[in-house]
């Protein structure tokens, strides 16, 4: 079931000039997608007009079945989630056990269930144990957890990450991703749009889609996608290592199977 | 800076436990009580005694350092040299502490003194008790509670629930505005800006310089944490649940009919001018 249908979605902030032009794409449900391009490319600009945040484009969006629009917007918004990129601009409670309640408070959740939800999505995220702390005495990645609690703990059926990893270091960058991949499985309904720059984590996508200024390029599985090296070099953005990797042994006239998907299976391969 | 005053320190002290509304109540009752007026300099002594007797005792209760106490009080002496310079110069009609010296036809009064003392001792008092307030109440719990107060104007049209989400914000993001603030300081610095030497001009622009690029940092931060709330399904005008919820008890209750007491008791002495030793057949100043 397609859980998002972007038809012909065209938007601008003002008359001089369009930042998303004729977009169309759809979202299944249950499914890890990954949306990478260039800075500027209108990439945040797509998430604000799913969110309904930006009101005035032209074309459809379709979400969870219904048109987004004034009507239907409270109803679609609760079903998704977004976290940014910046922890501190998201962080709207005084601690982190208030910050999760926050949307549970927008969502009229009565305040005998809060806790236990609560309680639920900071262990989910580690942050169990920060429950009293303000955001000043978190650290990025940490305020980063607390922004997915929060929005985990509203129920979403979609979720979009816009560059959420970006502020953090490796380490907290595997462990969020890690972090989502752990939900999906637990919740096998959950669809994922993440926005990034990090290639290594569009690898692990179920679909990756290309932006390039103002309209999707390609949309695909990884190996589809980033086996288009010279297409990708053409709007500057480079594969993930095995990918450049395989194309550059191959432009040195080796012959790679089909069936070699990861780096360690290609290095095993060379080494024989 | 001094941030001493009006810093949550987290204990967990009876005061500390006590309702954020009764807490607040109690403060303004304390605040009123000791702006009465004695009819004597010996009534008010023993009545400023009293209270501050009584502040020091919660101020104690909250653990609050005797350290971070003098230091909140430090800038307190400008305002003592002051005072007393105006007192000195300028006497009162009536003296009845009787004259301290004279020097080149020129009459100082103890009273002078006195009066200087008893303002200074009322500031000290009012920051004693806002710093036991702060310290052992969450700047949450304090906006709760000012919520709590305000909910009667609702009926006419009042925001109370949205002026209460703003002051809440707008202290969640103190800490994170003053990181900014240092962030700019220190990149001006480390281009030429000297925001502590210099003449009065130099030092005007040099703030400018810090102040423009907060602005619009706060500018778009206050943007995007707006996108924020209302992806997570804010709006305002729609009812909400409530997460934190305050609990009057049974000591609470106690504590502000004690206070409302003590308050009602200044107020009726300093309104009646009851002087005790006047009563007691003592004759005192
Ligand atoms: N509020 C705004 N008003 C006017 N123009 C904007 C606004 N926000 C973004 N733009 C412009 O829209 C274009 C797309 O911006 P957008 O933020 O969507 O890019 P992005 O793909 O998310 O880039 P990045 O990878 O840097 O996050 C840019 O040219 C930008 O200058
Ligand atoms: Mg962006």
């Amino acid at each position: 079931m397609n859980i998002a249908e972007i038809r012909h979605l065209s938007f601008a902030y003002n008359e001089t000039k369009s930042v998303l032009h004729d977009v169309s794409f759809s979202l299944e449900e249950g499914k890890y997608y990954c949306l990478v391009g260039h800075n500027g490319s209108g990439k945040s600009t797509l998430a604000k007009c799913l969110m309904g945040l930006q009101s005035e484009f032209e074309g459809d969006i379709i979400l969870f079945g219904l048109p987004l629009d004034r009507k239907n917007l409270f109803s679609i918004r609760s079903r998704i989630g977004i976290v940014f990129q910046n922890p501190d601009n998201q962080f709207v409670g005084s601690t982190v056990a208030d910050d999760i309640a926050f949307g549970l408070e927008n969502k009229r959740i009565p305040r005998e269930k809060m806790q236990s939800i609560i309680d639920d999505f900071a262990a989910k995220t580690g942050m169990a144990e920060y429950l009293d702390r303000e955001p000043s005495m978190l650290s990025g990645g940490q305020k980063q957890r607390v922004a997915i609690a929060g929005v985990l703990a509203m129920g979403p059926d979609l979720i979009i990450f816009d560059e959420a990893t970006s502020m953090l270091d490796p380490k907290g960058k595997k462990e969020i991703i890690d972090l989502v991949h752990q939900l999906r499985k637990e919740n096998p309904g959950l669809t994922i749009l993440s926005i990034t720059h990090d290639v290594e984590e569009a690898a692990r996508a179920d679909e990756v889609l290309v932006m390039n200024k103002g309209s999707i390029l390609m949309q695909g599985k990884p190996e589809e996608v980033f086996s288009r090296i010279d297409d990708l070099k053409a709007i500057h953005l480079s594969a993930p290592f095995f990918y450049e990797l395989r194309a550059a042994l191959i432009e040195r006239g080796l012959k790679i199977p089909e069936d070699i998907k990861t780096a360690e299976q290609l290095e095993e391969y060379l080494c024989r | 800076m001094n941030f001493a005053l009006g810093k949550y320190v987290p204990y967990d002290t009876w005061v500390h436990r006590m309702d954020a509304r009764a807490k607040l109540a109690a403060t303004i009752l304390f605040m009123v009580a000791v702006f009465f007026p004695m009819a004597t300099w010996t009534m008010t002594l023993v009545a400023q005694g009293f209270l501050l007797l009584f502040v020091s005792f919660i101020l104690a209760s909250t653990k609050t350092r005797l350290r971070s106490i003098l230091t909140s009080l430090k800038s307190l002496w400008v305002m003592v040299l002051f005072l007393l310079i105006i007192y000195v110069l300028v006497p009162k009609a009536t003296n009845t502490l009787g004259v301290a010296w004279t020097w080149n036809g020129w009459t100082v009064y103890w009273d002078s003194f006195a009066e200087a003392a008893r303002v200074i001792v009322r500031l000290v008092m009012m920051i004693m008790i806002a710093m036991a307030l702060t310290s052992s109440t969450k700047p949450l719990d304090l906006t709760y509670a000012l919520q709590w107060y305000l909910s009667p104007l609702k009926p006419l049209h009042f925001p109370v629930e949205e002026v209460a989400m703003t002051i809440s914000i707008a202290l969640r993001f103190i800490p994170t505005l003053l990181e900014d603030a240092m962030r700019v300081m220190r990149a001006q610095s480390s281009r030429g800006v000297d925001f502590a030497h210099g003449n009065l001009w130099k030092r005007i622009t040099g703030l400018t310089s810090l102040i423009i690029p907060l602005f619009v940092s706060s500018f778009l931060r206050s943007e995007e944490l707006a996108n924020a709330m209302e992806c997570r399904c804010y709006d305002p005008r729609e009812k909400r649940t409530k997460y934190r919820k305050l609990h009057f008890r049974v000591s609470d209750i106690f504590l502000l009919l004690a206070m409302a007491v003590i308050t009602a008791g200044i107020i009726t002495i300093s309104a009646m001018k009851i002087d005790f030793f006047a009563l007691m057949g003592i004759v005192a100043l």
